[in-house]
């Protein structure tokens, strides 16, 4: 394979479509990933709509009863493992490496493959609409009715496999930032230096790693059942449909402490910064945060209250849920002691974290009342677990999701994103989602069954579903004005500067967007929130920091080079699931495909550990000009330019081997403005 | 009980004041702010739907009989704990947002609190104990309604899920070794625990009636069951909890709590011949013959073991054959028909035997019975059987 | 980390001063191998869960050969020693003994492998295959698992092999066999526990006795132990 690695050049162009195709700069793969899972949101988003249409009245007909299944199974499939988990995963990679004073996570290789693992993952999950084989079994697709005799058709193929992919691409993650983070820390940065947005996603990575083998195995147990003739899960064979229930709730209870915990890590930065004091009882929230991820693990059979497991088990697992309570309690009552006394600035990254405290509490407090078996009963699968699950998660996950975007947007971009509009956004989301969801309680209460495609008129559920389908209406226009006000702040001139809300974090020390390299000098932490230790300090000596760190010469600074192999890997990845769903019936094509895929990943992660360091550092040393002289476009400059308000040093690098070179540019690279006065290129295209 | 916001047994008025008090209460906290005002409206309105729908037949607050009252109180306790607590933190939150908004002009930061370990103590231990209270409250609950009371003289009922109907069986109807099998509507005596035997033909189920007890699946590997009692009579509605499939939102039933008399005089008449007329022999005739009724039906009594042995295995083992249908033995006496979903009437009756797929979405009678494998899914019979096999249908009492 | 100064220029990939001082792919390889152990065991639990509960025969007893595979299992256990032999070698910078130690190991390996295919092909002539029942679907999926682990493994020192072949390993490079070896001697270790077992102590289990529905859910049994 080194005969391939020598033949390929490592990719090194900086901007184009390539750039990003090849990129492993961690910021790039978090603008990937943001993106990605906001285009799914909006899908996730579109099915909701069709289940609430054909909820809208008693006895719709607008969906048949296959089509909703298919709607309610790939919602909320979509919502947990494409949105949220991603969104999650796109602040984890812009924002952690710069949070702990680092130059990029520990494998940035791997990181652009757990990326394009994803993206093909999802990818291949909506296939299955295109064969008209959506998978329809709920989210948690329960057995027996997965086998083949009840679930013919291979939309639980895709299912499966979608999610082992899916699988490969979180673990891949959470590996690297479980690594990232322990050892990549800048010098002086104690684990409880750490911000808590860092805990929280080292707790969520480790919750990720220990919990996403067992729905694997699950995945592979349905698998073989449905393709190989075994009966892991048929009564028939003497299997069992509650060992799934088990194993996916054990996966399944872990998820969504995945799902809430970096919102509240989101959460926990945004308060302090908005109420211009540190979080209160930092090391309590981080220990409650920890303990949340440690009895999440014993708890999962609250899903199961119903099953029939016996009052001894069921007491244990009601028990130990009702306890979350207390360390969430915890959380909520010190963000309460952070926001006490402070000067609180109701921007609008701050009023999706508050909309996050106050629409988690409702959700908590319905989830304390599932975990009370005995009453239940009278609940589980209904309208009022829905309730449960969308201000946990929309409420919850998803407003804090919001508020991290807007608070770290400035970041990303260089621009503000528009207060006004930002914060009607916020107002039809709160009250839409309110709209929306709180009937349900009600609607389960009055005995309203969920994953139901119709109801009759005579049970009462018919105001309140039609008002829940008005508040979606209300979430969608919120939903158009996000897209409109991204639309219009991404257009705009860079206004942000580098620290707009004064921020304690470390990513607020350096221009937005940040360079390539993150930090020219990686920061010594003397403590907690070491962006505000500094800029007090300065300002106590009488020289208030105004200016982000100044921007060096990238060259100087030797970054991972952009690679090819992860997203050939990927493919192969995606070739190898892909191929196990091809059915013809003929075994010399099925059988080959995987095969195929197999062997381009094999081929993939030999060439990727072979790979060598572009070009230029291939001896070691700088290579002089002269070995240009063969003819590609190369340009690169130093200089200074102003653009909105801010001067940027300017460089660019020789697209091929990342190298600088002489004098001669074209746009900034930080803001995309045109650079004046251009000079010659050093050498011409070929 | 007179706290509680949702009663059983209280007339509608105790419960329209009850719900006043609901409103008062809420709207004291919502007065707080001009935010809240919002809420309020949003509340009013609710309360407004809510109101709309007084006689929910599925609810879980209109509850009769030990169990479901049991699982309700302890509902309604938590309910106001966490309206408690709502009040409170939300409150709190509330007020320390609108008291310490930044002013204009305030430059010098705000005190550089960090912590404050009796405050983190205190609010640690308050909410453990209040959960650890509520825990073994919840626990003995449990405990207490996991049994039918001790020397219960009980009725015992064996409940088949089936995609997407249900079947019950009566082992001993009258006390007397009286076997029943009947579907979709369950009779039994009021104020005598009922004990219910949970079995699953296919996939999993759940069984739910919510005014009478919570539910509990009906899962193929295990041997469920669950107990209730029903305080008066008249008709309860259930419903399949669990996601079963195309049909699930249509997998309904019926419970009729009868005086006891009148259930011992259902269960000692059950399936006795009925009736013919002349129209009805032919439908009879229709039934057993060119309608392959009989395939998955029985019309003349319980099933025999062997049937019900055949019909379990059948379904398993083939994709198309045999499907066991409900039993339609004393069908005209049932209230409705297609698993709770349609009044039994002539007009309906008529349409699921035309073609069983505009009334139930792919259930199995028009997916696998022989008369309806045709193009268009409607029946091969002619008009003339089709009112000939009513005729016999609705003799069936 | 005797070489690490030399290439702390790189990229965070590759070797950096790290802040616990723990090189970062080896802590990748812990995580990883964390991992690994709920997948193996919730494949052993699986297993836990079925034992005894299938409905027709071929039984462990009338299947499973204990000296057989105590032979190959004896035969892995002596690769993790080869294993450790081909890591001291490269520490030393003995070249032939590092490319030695290193085929040894994959050697030894592939034995085991060759026991497994033999193994499997005995029990399929036997009558059990992964879907006649659920010791067959248990069995076949935890050993396969296992077999596979084992593969991936013999093709990584192969790998290695033909680095060290070229003379590229050494002291330098220590760490790279030091991975692989952490890996093979886990492997080894979930061998041990799947040998126990599967073979130990449930490779006498007879069917169940009489009606199979009178058997005890060996779930609430579980979750009895919780
Ligand atoms: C982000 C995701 C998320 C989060 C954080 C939670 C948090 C909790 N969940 Fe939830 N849950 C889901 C997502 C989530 N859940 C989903 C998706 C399902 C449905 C799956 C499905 O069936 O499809 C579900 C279902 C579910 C069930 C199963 C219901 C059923 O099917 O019958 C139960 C039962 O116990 C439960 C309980 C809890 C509890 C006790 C918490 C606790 O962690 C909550 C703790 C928080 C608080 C309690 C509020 C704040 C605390 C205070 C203000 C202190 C004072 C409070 C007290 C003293 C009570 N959840
Ligand atoms: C994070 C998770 C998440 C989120 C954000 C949501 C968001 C929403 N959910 Fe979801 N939901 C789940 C997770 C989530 N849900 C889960 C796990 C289930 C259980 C599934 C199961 O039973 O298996 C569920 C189930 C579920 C049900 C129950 C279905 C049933 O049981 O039959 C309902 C019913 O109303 C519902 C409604 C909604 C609505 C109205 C929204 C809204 O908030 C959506 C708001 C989004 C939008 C409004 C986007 C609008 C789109 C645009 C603006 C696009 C414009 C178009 C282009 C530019 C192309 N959800
Ligand atoms: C292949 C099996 C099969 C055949 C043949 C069949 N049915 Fe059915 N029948 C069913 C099933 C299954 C149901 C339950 C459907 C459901 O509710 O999902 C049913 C339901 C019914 C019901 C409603 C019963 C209730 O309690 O809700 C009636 C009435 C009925 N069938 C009559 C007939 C008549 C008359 C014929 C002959 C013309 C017939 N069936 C032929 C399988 C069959
Ligand atoms: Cu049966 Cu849902
Ligand atoms: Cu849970």
């Amino acid at each position: 394979m080194a005969t391939l690695t020598d033949v390929i050049d490592r990719p090194t162009s900086q901007s184009g479509l390539w750039s990003w195709i090849t990129t492993v700069d961690h910021k790039r793969i978090g603008v990937l990933y943001g993106v990605t899972a906001f285009i799914f949101l909006l899908l996730g988003g579109v099915e909701a709509g069709v289940i609430r249409l054909q909820l809208a009245v008693p006895d719709n007909t607008l969906v048949d009863p296959d089509t909703f299944n298919q709607m309610f199974t790939m919602h909320g499939t979509t919502m947990i493992f494409l949105v949220i988990m991603p969104l999650s995963a796109s602040f984890f990679n812009f924002v952690i490496p710069l949070a702990i004073g680092a130059r990029d996570v520990a494998f940035p290789r791997l990181n652009a493959f757990s990326y394009w693992v994803f993206l093909f993952g999802g990818l291949l999950l909506n296939a299955s609409f295109l064969t008209n084989q959506a998978p329809d079994a709920g989210w948690f697709s329960y057995a027996n009715l997965t086998e083949k005799p009840f679930s013919a058709n291979q939309g639980l193929d895709y299912w499966a496999l979608g999610l082992q992919v899916l699988g490969v691409s979180s673990l891949a993650a959470a590996f690297n930032f479980v690594v990232t983070i322990v050892n990549l820390r800048a010098p002086g940065m104690s684990l409880m230096r750490m911000p808590l947005f860092v805990w929280m996603t080292l707790v969520t990575s480790i919750l990720l790693v220990l919990a996403f083998p067992v729905i694997t195995v699950g995945l592979i147990e349905l698998t073989f059942d449905r393709n190989f003739g075994t009966n892991f899960f048929v009564p028939e064979g003497g299997g069992d449909p509650i060992l799934w229930q088990h194993l996916f709730w054990v996966f399944g209870h872990p998820e969504v402490y995945i799902l809430i915990l970096p919102a509240m890590g989101i959460v926990s930065e945004v308060l302090p910064t908005f109420s211009r004091k540190p979080l209160f009882g930092y090391p309590v929230v981080v220990f409650s945060g920890v303990v949340i991820g440690i009895m999440g693990w014993a708890v999962w059979s609250h899903h199961m209250f119903t099953v029939g497991l016996g009052p001894v088990a069921v007491s244990v697992f009601m028990i130990t849920t009702m306890l979350i309570a207390v360390p969430t309690g915890v959380k909520i009552f010190n963000w309460i002691g952070t926001l006490w006394g402070g000067q609180i600035d109701l921007k609008t990254a701050m009023l999706f974290a508050l909309g996050f405290v106050a629409l988690f509490i409702v959700g908590g407090l319905s989830g304390v009342s599932h975990a009370v078996a005995p009453s239940d009963n009278q609940q589980q699968d209904t309208y009022y677990i829905v309730a449960h699950i969308h201000y946990v998660l929309f409420g919850g996950a998803l407003f804090g999701i919001f508020a991290g975007v807007y608070y770290w947007f400035p970041k990303v971009t260089g621009k503000l994103l528009h207060e006004g509009l930002g914060k009607l956004h916020f107002w039809l989301y709160f009250i839409g989602m309110n709209v929306t969801f709180f009937p349900m309680h009600y609607l389960g209460l009055n005995g309203m069954p969920r994953r139901i495609y119709t109801y009759a008129s005579e049970f009462g559920w018919d105001g309140l579903n039609l008002l829940a389908s008005l508040g979606y209406l209300v979430l969608f226009v919120g939903t158009l004005l996000f897209i409109v006000n991204l639309m219009i702040s991404l257009r705009k001139e860079p206004d942000a500067g580098h620290d707009p809300w004064d921020a304690p974090g470390l990513e607020w020390k350096i221009a937005s967007p940040p360079p390539v390299y993150n930090f020219a000098k990686i920061p010594q932490v003397e403590g907690l929130d070491q962006y505000w230790i500094e800029k007090r300090r300065a300002e106590a000596e009488g020289h208030p920091i105004t200016e982000p760190e100044a921007l060096v010469d990238p060259s100087t600074i030797h970054m991972p080079s952009p690679s090819y192999w992860p997203l050939v890997t990927a493919i192969g990845v995606l070739i190898l699931a892909a191929g196990m769903l091809v059915d013809t019936g003929w075994d010399y094509i099925r059988f080959p495909i995987p095969f195929i895929g197999g062997l381009i990943s094999f081929i993939g992660i030999v060439a990727w550990a072979n790979e060598p360091p572009a070009k230029e550092h291939a001896g070691g040393d700088h290579h002089p000009e002269a070995a240009h002289g063969g003819g590609h476009l190369a340009v690169a400059a130093v200089a200074e330019h102003p653009g909105g308000g801010a001067t940027h040093s300017v460089r660019l690098l020789c697209s091929n081997c990342n190298n600088q070179l002489s004098s001669n540019f074209r746009f900034c690279p930080y803001c995309g403005g045109a650079v004046e006065d251009p000079a010659e290129p050093h050498h011409q295209e070929g | 009980m007179g706290l509680l916001p949702f009663r059983g047994e209280e007339s509608r008025t105790q419960r329209a004041r009850d719900k006043k008090g609901n409103t008062t209460h809420m709207s004291k906290r919502l007065s707080i702010s001009r935010k809240h005002l919002l809420l309020l409206g949003l509340t009013a309105i609710l309360l407004l739907v809510m109101a709309c729908a007084p006689d929910a037949k599925q609810s879980t607050f209109g509850t009769s009989g030990p169990v479901a009252e049991k699982q309700l109180l302890l509902f309604n306790v938590l309910l106001w704990v966490m309206v408690a607590v709502f009040i409170l933190v939300e409150g709190v939150l509330l007020y320390a947002v609108i008291k310490f908004r930044r002013r204009p002009g305030q430059t010098e930061l705000p005190p550089q609190t960090h912590g404050h370990t009796a405050l983190e103590i205190t609010w640690t231990i308050i909410p453990t104990i209040l959960i650890l209270g509520l825990g073994i409250w919840s626990t003995i609950t449990l405990f207490e309604l996991d049994q039918p009371p001790a020397g219960a003289d009980t009725l015992e009922v064996t409940a088949v899920g089936h995609q997407w109907w249900w079947e019950f069986e009566y082992p001993d109807a009258d006390g007397n070794g009286k076997r029943i099998t009947t579907a979709n509507e369950l009779r039994i005596p009021v104020d005598k625990a009922i004990r219910i035997n949970l079995r699953s033909d296919d996939i999993i189920h759940s069984f739910w009636v919510p005014k009478l007890a919570g539910k509990v699946d009906v899962v193929p590997t295990r041997e469920n069951y669950m107990w209730f009692q029903a305080d008066e009579t008249g008709i309860f509605y259930g419903q399949c909890a669990e996601f079963c499939g195309t049909a699930h939102a249509q997998m309904r039933f019926l419970v009729q709590v009868l005086p006891q008399e009148d259930y011992l005089a259902w269960a000692e008449g059950f399936g006795e011949a009925p009736v013919l007329s002349a129209q009805a022999q032919a439908g009879q005739t229709v039934f057993n013959g060119t309608g392959g009724c009989v395939v998955c039906h029985t019309a003349n009594g319980s099933d025999s073991d062997a049937v019900v042995a055949g019909r379990v295995q059948g379904f398993m083992t083939s994709d198309t054959g045999i499907a066991p249908g409900p039993n339609l033995t004393d069908l005209a006496t049932r209230v409705r028909f297609g698993a709770g979903i349609v009044d039994l009437n002539r007009q309906n009756l008529r349409q699921w035997l035309r073609d069983p797929e505009t009334v139930k979405p792919g259930n199995y009678m028009s997916e696998r019975a022989a008369i309806y494998q045709t193009a268009d899914g409607r029946a091969s019979l002619s008009e003339s059987d089709i009112s000939s096999l009513l005729e016999y249908l609705l003799s069936l009492k | 980390m005797a070489h690490q100064t030399e290439v702390s220029h790189h990229a965070p990939e590759e070797e950096h001063p790290t802040s616990t001082g723990i090189n970062n792919r080896k802590l990748l390889m812990w995580v990883f191998l964390s991992s690994d152990c709920l997948f193996f065991g919730s494949l052993i639990a699986t297993y836990m869960v079925y034992r005894g509960q299938s409905l027709v025969g071929p039984y462990p007893v009338d299947i499973i050969d204990v000296p057989i595979t105590t032979i190959s299992t004896f035969v892995l256990l002596c690769s993790s020693f080869a294993m450790v032999r081909a890591l001291a070698a490269t520490n030393e910078n003995r070249q032939g003994a590092i490319l030695f130690w290193l085929l040894m190991t994959a050697f030894l390996g592939a034995i085991f492998i060759g026991f497994q295919v033999y193994e499997f092909n005995l029990f399929r002539s036997e009558g059990l295959r992964i879907d006649t029942n659920l010791f067959g679907s248990t069995f076949f999926t935890l050993t396969g698992f296992h077999g596979a682990h084992v593969t991936l493994g013999i093709v990584w020192l192969l790998g290695l092999a033909w680095v060290a072949k070229k003379g590229r390993l050494g002291p330098k490079t220590a760490l790279d066999v030091e991975l692989a070896g952490l890996y093979w001697h886990f492997v080894d270790i979930v061998w041990i526990v799947i040998f126990t077992l599967l073979y130990l102590i449930g490779g006498f289990d007879t069917g169940p006795a009489g009606d199979p529905s009178l058997v005890p859910h060996s779930i609430t049994g579980f979750l009895g132990l919780i």
